[in-house]
């Protein structure tokens, strides 16, 4: 008859149903929590077995759900309803009337039992936050199950493992407990608030002597959602962020949608690092649009996601390619670009700026006003493009083998202001080769036939080095070179000489235009141009080769050491098909298999997140038998005493 | 069936591959490794140095022969009144000694130093329409060009307008060897281009140097401004301060120890700015004129490249690193520090 929705916030849904013997019954599913808060007194013994099935469940990292119902009176339901309904229909602040109306009729339940469903985890998600975390980046989970499916799940993404010292900050300990079964609201804030201080303090001091003792000891910090609401509080949240910034990773279970923008913002701001945020559901678009970078995936929860990120991707194991191999390309690129961008400009306006000393300070220009304009339109302008488009420092599959050399964005290594000041040493150095061998080579230049070149013939000379140069300049400073490079370097000069013969040929009637007049062709008919042309490129590129030659061998970045490392690697092709049948006997497959398996003895399997291919938990439970693989039989007997063990031991 | 029919059913969505669009052009990946650096140095070096021993050669073989004047032709205390005196008498007798024998054509320029023809007002101030179009008289344009040498006192047009051509060389040189004279050919000393196009054939000098103040030279009103070579190469304005225009050529061969005799009438004042004037006599190769600099800098920069490819050897040798070893990586070198 009519139903609330579900949301993050409220964690349950409800509906009520008419019977066809007219009887009202309200039907109640949900978080545990929150059903639990819920249930009228009396029904003890399946209110603990309930729990200890839920327990059970969550350990094998499967997520659960709380069924309840309540028998209604009409009478009951009709008062309910007008209220309910001048709620829908208010205008200001809906959500939390209808959350008030809704408490009002969503109390004393009636525990029908707990369900359990199991969540594959996508292919490839331990292997892609392996990779990231060798890549120096740290990761949280922001979940809304349980905190022991959410340990489970990070277990099975090996964000945790049995070495690792855990901090575990919980809602649900001995002295909370008491303080809610007492009831009183404001009592118990208070002392899960003052519990939450307590664990923060202690923890960041253990986590500090820890990391200072045994460092290479992993560090891992899980708390859930309503400890969470205190924790970021701004008189702890300082704790907090120290603490997380310290563990290696971090996990918050029962966090809402709000909560998960929260600890975003709270890094975000507070550390000032940069954050990225993925996530696939509605839950967590404000996460997404809190993060500097927002990633969604596309899929079966819905584009709403996809809608309010700045990328999206498919599945989430994209994101090893999306940040080692595009992520850092693009940052290499983007800083080649920009540096060199200015160094040519540089370069270009030094070589006028030292004619000036010789102009009397008049302010005489030293280069036509075309071949300014056009300097970084046409005669310099796509060789820079090509770069930022192709340029690559090592291949694809290399960036994702050697995931360390994605420190080198972190660390901003190639856009430091020691690497600025080297290109602008140069370009300085280059604008007075420019300026000076030009103009002291052509005090006495002139062709065989002794006439004397002017201004406009000195200048058009330079301006033809310093067009030659910086082009060359770009090819040495290039880590690939196809052949749109070689088109646009060529292109560019080829361009450059083109629009000199068409520009001095013609005579137009603009004033002064005539500056330029057949000025290429006089040079041409001089060796002066020709001896010229050759020296000054060569000495300008002189030093930056030098520069280049000894920071390689000297000082080599990581990058080139793996460029040196592969250097006769074939050329990859992303549509190369491979063979594909294998060419191992079912005997060879089976022994490759079982030694692919992981070692662990672990309680903790993260068995329900293993990728497709295992069988599932129920199944095995119902007794369904699915063709067992070889491989698979070691690991089931493995398995089957690890998971007697909690039964034994188990919770009072 | 069904598997085929999926796959195809996904990668209908899957863009086309192109190695284009997926960056997997074909590329050369260059490395600088000792072989290429060594090898890049060592041949600029090898290239340049004979390049530089030919440029150096011919331009030892040029003899240039520069004699200043302008100090020792005024003998008067008051340099600027002399010069500006209309009536003095000017001229000025000089004598260079020839070292070695000069094959000609010989060509005689003159000399300025620290006369900024490169100067922003005085670049600008032109008319090149004005110099190729009789008809060109619009007084307005022609007023803001050539400012502030474009109208007499009376409003009437100079042509040609502009400071470039009213501060003319106006300097002679009657040269004689041994006591008899040679001619000096002062026919095609300016660029083809410049006399075809940029000066018309049409276009007479018109109340020139009548603007009240006399900057330089005369000009014959009855040949068109193409046959004015001097203005012509005056109007080429120079680079630098220190700049040399040709003046004309001697045919003739000189030998060595000659002795040259030059009558200079020393009219044009460059007292005023502390200017300098030479006459020079130089021969020309190839290479144009004296200019030992293009020889210098190859073969230095080809004896540098040279020293610097030895040096990279003693650096490979010393400090040996193999290529591609993986110790060199910061991940691994910062395990190794921790380890110590």
């Amino acid at each position: 008859m009519f139903w609330n929705l579900t949301d993050s916030t409220r964690k349950r849904q409800s509906v009520v149903c008419r019977f066809p013997n007219g009887k009202l019954v309200l039907y109640c599913k949900g978080a545990d929590n929150v059903i639990y808060e819920r249930l009228a007194d009396g029904n003890y013994d399946i209110k603990k077995t309930s729990r200890e099935h839920l327990e059970q469940f969550g350990s094998a990292g499967l997520r659960t759900l709380c069924l309840a119902y309540r028998d209604l009176s009409m009478d009951q339901y009709k008062s309910w309803n007008e209220k309910f309904v001048q709620a829908k229909s208010s205008l200001r602040d809906r959500d939390k009337k209808l959350d008030e109306v809704a408490e009002l009729i969503e109390k004393d339940l009636i525990l029908i039992g707990c369900t359990a469903i199991e969540d594959k985890l996508q292919e490839g998600v331990p292997a892609c936050i392996e990779t990231l975390s060798a890549a120096g980046i740290k990761i949280w989970v922001l979940t809304g199950d349980k905190m022991e499916t959410a340990i489970n799940i990070a277990y099975a993404c090996s964000l945790v493992n049995n070495d690792t010292k855990q901090f575990i900050i919980s809602s649900e300990t001995d002295t909370i407990r008491e303080a809610e079964d007492r009831g009183d609201p404001v009592e118990i804030a208070r002392v899960i608030k003052e519990s939450v201080k307590q664990s923060l303090r202690s923890y960041l001091e253990e986590a500090r002597r820890s990391l200072s003792n045994t460092p290479e000891r992993k560090l891992a910090f899980i708390i859930d959602g309503r400890c969470l609401m205190y924790a970021l509080d701004p008189a702890l949240r300082v704790n907090l962020l120290g603490l997380s910034l310290i563990c290696h990773s971090v996990v918050c279970c029962r966090v809402s949608p709000l909560q998960k923008a929260q600890v975003t913002s709270l890094v975000r701001k507070g550390a000032r690092k940069i954050t990225l945020s993925i996530g696939d559901g509605a839950n967590d678009v404000s996460m997404i649009q809190a993060a500097h970078v927002g990633i969604g995936i596309s899929g079966q929860e819905g584009m709403q996601a996809v809608m309010a990120s700045d990328f999206a991707i498919a599945q989430f194991r994209y994101l090893t390619d999306l940040l080692l191999v595009h992520g850092r390309w693009s940052y290499l690129r983007l800083c080649k670009v920009i540096t060199y961008f200015f160094y040519k400009n540089l370069t270009f306006t030094l070589t006028q700026f030292w004619f000036t000393f010789q102009t009397g300070f008049s302010g005489q220009r030293f280069y036509d006003d075309w071949f300014q304009s056009l300097y970084n339109v046409i005669f310099t302008a796509l060789p820079v493009i090509m770069v930022g488009l192709f340029d690559k420092d090592v291949s694809a599959s290399l960036s994702k083998k050697y995931p360390q050399l994605y420190q080198e964005g972190i660390r901003n290594t190639f856009f430091k202001w020691k690497v600025i000041a080297v290109w602008g040493f140069f370009a300085f150095y280059q604008s007075i080769v420019f300026y000076y061998f030009t103009a002291a080579a052509s005090q006495h230049g002139h062709g065989s036939s002794g006439k004397i070149l002017g201004q406009w013939d000195v200048s058009t000379m330079a301006f033809t080095c310093v067009v030659v140069t910086v082009n060359l300049r770009l090819l040495m400073s290039c880590n690939s070179i196809t052949r749109w490079h070689y088109f646009s370097v060529a292109g560019s000069i080829a361009a450059w000489f083109l629009f000199i013969f068409i520009y001095s040929a013609i005579m137009t009637s603009f004033d002064r235009q005539e500056n330029v007049y057949f000025v290429i062709y006089v040079l041409m008919s001089t060796f002066f141009f020709y001896l010229t042309l050759i020296l000054v490129p060569v000495i300008a590129l002189f030093g930056d080769f030098l520069y280049l030659s000894l920071q390689r061998w000297l000082f080599p970045y990581d990058y080139q050491v793996v460029q040196e490392m592969h250097k006769d690697d074939p050329h990859e092709y992303s549509m190369i098909r491979l063979p594909e049948r294998s060419h191992l006997s079912p005997e060879e497959a089976r022994s490759y298999a079982i030694s692919m398996l992981p070692r662990e003895n672990s309680k903790h399997t993260g068995f329900a997140f293993d990728s497709p291919g295992y069988e599932s938990f129920f199944a095995s439970q119902q007794g369904v038998c699915v063709p067992h693989k070889p491989w698979d039989v070691a690991r089931r007997a493995s398995m089957k005493q690890q998971r007697q063990q909690p039964q034994r031991t188990g919770r009072s | 069936m069904s598997v085929s029919g999926s796959e195809s059913a996904a990668s209908a969505n899957k863009p086309k591959y192109s190695k284009f669009t997926q960056q997997e052009l074909p590329a050369c990946k260059p490395l600088l490794t000792p072989g290429i650096v060594i090898g890049a140095f060592s041949l600029i070096g090898i290239i340049f140095v004979p390049i530089g021993l030919a440029s150096l050669s011919a331009s030892q073989e040029i003899v240039e022969l520069i004699d200043r004047y302008d100090e020792e032709c005024v003998t008067a205390s008051d340099k600027i009144g002399f010069i500006q005196d209309s009536k003095a008498n000017k001229a000025c007798t000089r004598k260079i000694t020839v070292p070695k024998p000069m094959k000609g054509p010989i060509h005689v320029y003159y000399q300025l130093e620290n006369f900024y023809q490169n100067h922003r007002r005085y670049v600008q101030s032109r008319s090149d329409q004005q110099l190729r179009d009789k008809d060109y008289k619009d007084p307005k344009a022609v007023a803001k060009a050539c400012d502030p040498e474009a109208t007499t006192g009376d409003g009437s047009l100079i042509v040609p307008c502009g400071l470039i051509a009213w501060s003319l060389f106006n300097d002679t040189y009657a040269f004689s060897v041994n006591k008899k004279s040679v001619t000096v050919n002062k026919k095609d000393i300016a660029w083809a281009s410049d006399k075809n196009s940029k000066f018309g054939s049409n276009v007479f000098p018109v109340n020139f140097q009548k603007g009240g103040l006399i900057g330089g030279g005369n000009l014959n009103d009855k040949l068109p401004l193409s046959e004015q070579e001097d203005l012509i190469v005056w109007m080429r304005t120079a680079a630098l301060p220190t700049f040399r225009k040709l003046y004309g050529r001697i045919e003739t061969d000189i030998m060595a120890s000659d002795e040259i005799t030059v009558v200079i009438q020393n009219n044009y004042n460059t007292y005023s700015f502390g200017g300098t004037k030479a006459v020079v006599l130089s021969t020309a190769s190839w290479i144009g004129g004296k200019n030992n600099f293009i020889g210098v800098a190859y073969v230095a920069v080809g004896g540098i490249c040279l020293l610097l490819a030895m040096g990279f050897v003693v650096l490979y040798v010393v400090k040996p690193r193999a290529l591609g070893d993986p110790a060199y990586l910061s991940w691994n070198k910062e395990a190794a520090e921790y380890s110590h």
